[in-house]
């Protein structure tokens, strides 16, 4: 029995044996293996440093190969409608804690929802893992603390039992919080605490939410797999304003954006790719698959606050992105506009909409994991990260202005580029409810897609400066990382009907999953 | 109930008589063999210890053939049944870890080690006593021996002023605990006319204030052993003043004591139905989970930080109990459950720090901000001993105590607290972003200070190390556990 006979489906029956699916274990558990294994080699000298990055690309490179499996097991099941929703496959349930009156178990499974952000993440994460090749600071604590915030960012997105989910998003505050204390560029100790307590303010009220929804549904039990949840009273109004709350906080949607624009701006290149990329979209996901997944109703019935502060939060951030003068800084702006556009799509409460989240989530994790990549590359090369300090690399670095200005396209959501399929869902989904907001967010995207091609104009074009002169283009490694993100980038805007059938049902089972 | 008779007097005291009757030979043979060696001690303090908790092993085979119900002596005094099971289990392990570990402290104690061991053995003896008691005046003698026994520990280290001045203020802080526990109990008795708890819970009248009140004073009483304020000075003074060895035995010792004393006076005996009592341990719980984690911020060493964190523990202790009664669905709400499971998580942590703390005592690394810069590199056992056992205080995945917060949390909803399952989730959350600020200093921040020698006893450093992995393992293997946790439960049902 080979391992792929067992991992693709749940059972087997050649043998009389019952093989229970493993792909979402070994993708969620494969990095921390990885991490242990880099903890415990020695890291004295070059060799042995090098062989902990090998690890580390390792192990990024064996969740990104679990994920894209589970990926591509569910692809070919999602015309039949069986593919994108909870239940398929993927599903690995087992006993854990039966001896306490709410019941738990390791119960790992993933929907639509999870499997673009799933590939978001394990993607950003190998590049990541590829771009800290060139670090040579604190190596051991980078490669075990990437591992595993890998394993904590995928366990988030497959946990189907609150316990579970609540451990995943803990377990990631830990190593951002190391991280950015480590290679933070002067604020590390004061930005660090702002977000792990951020953070932790998000799991405390995710927890409450877990205790009041296991107890009161009545279930008596803390598995995520039974939705919609119907709870007596105000019980659902509370606990949906509850994960609502910790989720804001992670998405950092104005006016809560400022611990993690503040990390992304104060971390180092591989850092704030990862923490722009991937945790916004980890609040994003726990939004709409928890939030709206457990209360399409009463989620339903707040649109109103939600298309008022995804007008705020785009206006603002387009505002911001335009104002500012810090390349990061700029990048994370952007961000905060792309999460603004999922609020939008939470608003409009259409499957049409929530796709269009699923594809935007997809687009976002790699076009700002790209620019903060590239933006790290710059600061390299030219020692500056003030916008206005630069100019005319596009002589030095033509390849690096050229993945730069694809990047922008994307963003800007330019047919046959990622962004398109989450932009043109989203309004077309969103529109008919609030045609305003709607209207007016599509005016703040516009002013971030400007900011970013003004960003362009200033620092590749115009005349070449004797100053960059020795600044080089990218080289092998980083043609390599850079090139498989916008790879993906094109590839998605090519065909976004790989995903297309995956993704309507998924979220077709959050809005209406009694149907699904 | 089964008949007393005197083999149940004799099951239901093995494990205690076995503990006294072994610290008094220890005692004795280090007084008038002062040349034995100090390993010596150790071994027999260890045997008594895992002789005990054979011994409530065997009785629990007993209590196996009552079909659970458990063997009782002493006209109903002391009930040996699987809750004390459990119980003398987690004070005898708990016990035994206090004297594998006290190599690191052998300097300071010098010739008075095998009298340490000999109070360890007593103070896992009066707690066995809590353990079994289902009266008054058993009570007040197992906290009795409890108390004194740790004031004696702490005693024990004369080398230095301040562990005499802890030991001293621990004595007053014992005092203020039992007086107010006596005047509690005797309040109750005169409403009720009867020393036996369960008589005394068949008596009550609810809504008595009189009786709320002697409920309340038994229970502050009792929240001193797991430093919970107002009396949890002792508790902090104990872990800035005695060496690290010293302060994990007497603190550790005293949460498992005091956990148990708490379940089993206030839940087995008053039952959680008393309203007062359990409003009282919420007010109380919600005050010692806040108060130790607002503290913790400004914590400027790391045995304060580590002090404050088993005053932490101490009040989620008093936080699980407000859900030991039943939830609104006649449930039983789990309160019980996840304290039992919380003790042996909570003893573990708070020996990993104190082992850390041992640790840099022996390694001369000073216990400030300053000092634990850059540990991992100079002295990376102390580094993991402290990080794991500071996150294990703090609950942090992927070690136990998050879990325990979880099941204390989702306890004290299920009792209809949840204002206690508030206050518990934002002080563990509070004491988290103050313990990742040692954690972060002691990986990231290199003052390139030179690597120290490594000079802990293997022993100590292997059992610190295990206490610290086990917050780990306990995760994994909730599931064993927490049943072992529910059976012990069952009974006070």
């Amino acid at each position: 029995m080979n391992f792929l006979a067992q991992t693709t489906s749940t059972t087997t029956t050649t043998t009389g044996v019952t093989f229970p699916t493993l792909v979402l274990t070994a993708m969620v558990w494969i990095a921390v293996v990885f991490a242990l294994a880099a903890l415990l080699m020695p890291n004295q000298t070059q060799d042995q440093l090098r062989r902990i990055k090998s690890i580390g690309s390792t192990g990024a490179g064996a969740a990104l190969f679990f994920a894209i499996w589970a990926v591509e097991t569910q692809v070919p099941n999602a015309a039949g409608g069986t593919g994108g929703i909870p239940g398929g496959d993927l599903v690995e349930q087992h006993s854990w804690l039966s001896s306490f009156p709410i019941a738990s178990s390791y119960h790992l499974d993933a929907d639509g929802m999870a499997l673009s952000v799933i590939v978001v993440v394990s993607v950003v994460f190998f590049c990541a893992a590829l771009a800290a090749w060139r670090n040579q600071r604190h190596v051991k604590l980078l490669t075990v603390c990437l591992l595993t915030l890998e394993t904590a960012s995928l366990g988030i997105l497959v946990s189907y039992d609150w316990v579970l989910f609540l451990l995943f998003w803990t377990l990631a505050i830990v190593p951002v919080y190391v991280l950015d204390r480590a290679f933070g560029h002067g604020h590390g100790t004061r930005t660090a605490t702002r977000y792990a307590a951020t953070s932790l303010v998000s799991a405390g009220l995710l927890l409450l939410a877990a205790v009041l929804i296991a107890f009161q549904a009545g279930a008596q039990s803390f598995d995520m797999g039974v939705t919609p949840v119907s709870l007596p009273g105000d019980g659902e109004t509370v606990a949906f304003w509850l994960i609502t709350a910790a989720s804001l906080l992670a998405m950092a949607v104005v006016p809560l954006h400022g611990a993690l624009l503040d990390l992304e701006e104060d971390s180092t290149g591989v850092l704030s790719a990862i923490f722009a990329a991937v945790l916004p979209s980890l609040g994003a996901y726990t939004l709409v698959h928890v939030a709206v997944g457990f209360f399409p109703t009463t989620s339903g019935s707040f649109s109103l606050f939600f298309a008022v502060l995804a007008v705020v939060t785009v206006v603002w951030g387009g505002l911001a992105a335009m104002r500012t003068d810090d390349l990061r800084r700029l990048i994370g702006h952007v961000g905060t506009v792309f999460m603004g556009l999922v609020l939008l799509g939470v608003a409009g409460h259409t499957s049409i909409a929530i796709t269009g989240i699923m594809f935007l989530l997809l687009a976002r994790g790699l076009v700002i994991g790209v620019l903060m990549l590239l933006a790290s590359l710059i600061q390299e090369r030219t020692r500056r990260v003030r916008i206005s300090q630069l100019g005319g690399l596009a002589w030095q670095a033509p390849f690096l202005s050229a993945f730069w200005l694809l990047a922008t396209l994307a963003a800007a959501g330019v047919p046959l580029l990622a962004g398109f399929a989450g932009d043109f869902f989203i309004f077309t989904g969103s529109f008919p409810a609030h045609r305003w907001a709607s209207t007016v967010v599509l005016a703040g995207t516009l002013l971030a897609s400007g900011a970013l091609v003004w960003t362009a104009q200033r620092v590749f074009l115009g005349a070449s400066r004797d100053t960059f002169e020795r600044a080089r283009d990218l080289g092998p490694l980083e043609l390599t990382y850079i090139g498989i993100l916008v790879g993906l980038i094109v590839l998605i805007g090519v065909v976004p009907g790989h995903f297309a059938e995956l993704f309507q049902n998924g979220a077709g089972y959050i809005l209406f999953p009694g149907v699904a | 109930m089964p008949a007393p008779n005197g083999m149940a007097v004799f099951a239901t005291m093995l494990p205690t008589t076995l503990l006294v009757a072994l610290a008094a030979v220890g005692g004795l043979l280090g007084w008038l063999r002062p040349g034995l060696p100090p390993s010596f001690h150790r071994w027999l303090g260890a045997l008594a210890l895992v002789g005990a908790a054979a011994a409530a092993l065997v009785v629990l085979r007993g209590v196996a053939l009552t079909n659970g119900v458990g063997l009782a002596a002493y006209a109903g005094g002391v009930v040996a049944d699987r809750f004390s099971t459990f119980a003398v289990l987690l004070l005898c392990g708990t016990g035994l870890l206090a004297i594998l570990t006290s190599g690191a402290a052998e300097e300071r104690l010098g010739p008075r080690l095998p009298a340490y061991h000999a109070l360890i053995l007593t103070a896992t003896a009066g707690g066995a006593i809590l353990a079994v008691q289902v009266e008054m005046g058993m009570l007040v003698v197992g906290l009795g021996i409890v108390v004194i026994s740790l004031v004696g520990i702490v005693a024990m280290e004369k080398t230095a002023e301040a562990p005499g001045v802890a030991a001293f203020r621990s004595l007053v802080s014992a005092g203020v605990a039992l007086a107010l526990m006596l005047y509690g109990l005797a309040i109750v008795y005169g409403a009720t006319g009867s020393t036996d708890l369960a008589a005394v819970r068949g008596q009550f009248l609810h809504s008595a204030p009189l009786e709320g009140l002697g409920l309340a004073l038994t229970l502050l009483g009792l929240a001193y052993l797991v430093g919970a304020p107002p009396l949890h000075h002792w508790m902090l003074q104990v872990a800035s003043a005695s060496s690290g060895a010293v302060a994990g035995a007497v603190v550790s010792i005293a949460v498992a004591a005091g956990g148990i004393a708490l379940v089993r006076v206030m839940v087995s005996g008053f039952s959680a139905t008393m309203h007062p009592w359990v409003v009282v341990a919420g007010v109380l719980g919600a005050a010692a989970c806040l108060y130790p984690a607002l503290l913790s911020v400004a914590a400027g060493s790391v045995r304060r930080l580590i002090g404050l964190g088993a005053c932490l523990q101490g009040g989620l202790v008093l936080s699980a109990l407000v859900g030991s009664g039943r939830a609104s669905d006649l449930k039983p709400a789990g309160g019980v459950i996840a304290l039992l499971f919380g003790l042996v998580v909570f003893v573990l942590a708070i020996q990993a720090s104190f082992q850390a703390v041992a640790r840099l005592e022996e390694d001369g690394i000073g216990g400030d901000l300053a000092g634990v810069r850059g540990l991992a590199r100079r002295s990376p056992m102390a580094a993991v001993l402290l990080s794991l056992g500071l996150a294990g205080l703090a609950g942090l995945p992927p070690l136990a105590g998050f879990l325990v917060r979880i099941l204390v949390a989702s306890s004290a909803v299920a009792g209809g607290y949840a204002w206690v399952a508030v206050a518990g989730v934002a002080a563990s959350a509070i004491y988290a972003v103050a313990v990742l600020r040692w954690i972060g200093a002691a990986y990231v921040e290199d003052d390139e200070l030179p690597v120290v020698p490594h000079r802990t006893p293997r022993l100590a450093s292997v059992v610190g190390l295990a206490c610290a992995l086990f917050g780990v393992v306990a995760m994994l293997l909730a599931g064993p556990l927490l049943y072992a946790a529910d059976g012990a439960a069952s009974v006070l049902r």
